[in-house]
């Protein structure tokens, strides 16, 4: 059976975390295409206009410039032609309020940003592991 | 006069929301280098050929452990900056259930006996149930960690008045020394070099402030036998000092 891999948008500012999601990836053996776009205003330019066929997952950093990733997340939801696609929050922030914020606009999972490399990789690993539904 | 009043209380209000903000943005911000610095180190370590001598391993994993270090003390100021904040954590817990809660999820419990004498009549209590979690577990791993005996013990006493909850956690480990009894409830503040016991010197701090929020107290006396004894007062009714 030859399998069809979801494309996964990532929306992330921090040179050093996108490198750890590609890492992660590679170590993973996940073959998914990634895109990245460093802030909201540059993610939803990419998904009205670049990005065809449109990517069934989404991971979102919160803290970052321009957009934000909450602001980003209400824009997302209000559109038509975006508001089902999956999204990970992937944060540093460990705030009620922030998680509350993100569960509001339904997001489907919220991903803490470990100090070590190890813990991001078995985050990872079980992601795979729900977009992998999403392939069948 | 009592316009100078109210001026000094918008300043104070101005004062206590710019310390948030601070905090918050600082602890964020801060965050995402020292990640990058552990992560950068183990991808590093990761490519290395596999005949690097024992030495850059070990000044890798060096690396490694202060800058967990340095997050550890991050999240610190971080609970310690919150212990203010109250919302969504006033709920019904049950003290015996949460300390064997807080056992449980102890990493070195094989080689502890604990013993838990309860004398509560009420042990169910609508109260700020996270912030006393947290007092719990702080001085639960507390009396485990510092304890430098193979089999050690932990006994926690749970008594009632009228008014407070008292709780009471011994052990028989080191104690702390006369001398510096008094710098044990600031905030990094720890008995020996943080090499002797991996210990951000958090724990003590963020309690001692959360009991001065909810209106209890606590206390440290030394064991007659060794050891040390933390006492703590928790109102059954809580009024804010904020």
């Amino acid at each position: 059976m030859i399998q069809k891999l979801v494309s996964i948008l990532l929306v992330e500012d921090d040179e050093v975390d996108v490198m750890n999601v590609k890492r992660a990836f590679s170590k993973n053996n996940i073959k998914n295409e990634l895109f990245v776009a460093g802030n909201g205003v540059e993610a939803l330019d990419m998904l009205r206009n670049v990005i065809n066929p449109l990517p069934k997952i989404i991971i979102l950093d919160i803290n970052m410039p321009k957009m934000n990733g909450i602001e980003f997340l209400k824009e997302m939801r209000a559109d038509e032609n975006l508001k089902n696609i999956s999204v990970f929050v992937m944060t540093t922030s460990n705030e009620d309020s922030d998680k509350i914020n993100a569960y509001n606009l339904n997001v489907a999972g919220y991903i803490l940003k470990p100090l070590s490399f190890e813990k991001f990789l078995s985050s990872v690993a079980t992601l795979k592991n729900f977009w992998s539904l999403c392939e069948m | 006069m009592e316009e100078i009043e109210r001026n000094y209380k918008k300043e104070l209000e101005v004062l206590k929301q710019e310390y948030e903000d601070f905090v918050y943005i600082v602890s964020h911000d801060i965050k995402t280098p020292m990640r990058a610095i552990s992560n950068i180190a183990t991808w590093i370590e990761d490519d290395l050929d596999p005949s690097v001598g024992g030495d850059i391993i070990s000044n890798f994993n060096l690396l490694k452990n202060r800058v967990g270090r340095l997050e550890s003390m991050m999240n610190g100021l971080l609970e310690l900056s919150r212990v203010n904040r109250v919302e969504l954590e006033f709920y019904e817990i049950n003290i015996p259930k949460i300390i064997s809660e807080s056992i449980e999820t102890l990493e070195d419990k094989e080689n502890v006996d604990f013993l838990v004498i309860n004398n509560l009549s009420n042990e169910n209590v609508d109260t700020l149930g996270k912030k006393l979690t947290r007092v719990l577990n702080h001085l639960i791993t507390n009396a485990v960690r510092f304890n430098n005996k193979e089999k050690k013990e932990v006994v926690i006493e749970l008594n009632e008045t009228a008014e407070a909850y008292e709780i009471k956690i011994s052990d028989d480990g080191p104690g702390v020394p006369e001398a510096v009894k008094d710098k044990i409830f600031s905030i990094f503040y720890t008995v020996n070099s943080k090499d002797v016991v991996d210990s951000t010197g958090a724990g003590l701090a963020i309690s001692s402030k959360i009991l001065q929020v909810v209106g209890g107290s606590i206390k440290y006396e030394t064991r007659d036998t060794g050891g040390s004894i933390f006492t703590f007062n928790w109102p059954k009714t809580i009024t804010l000092k904020i």
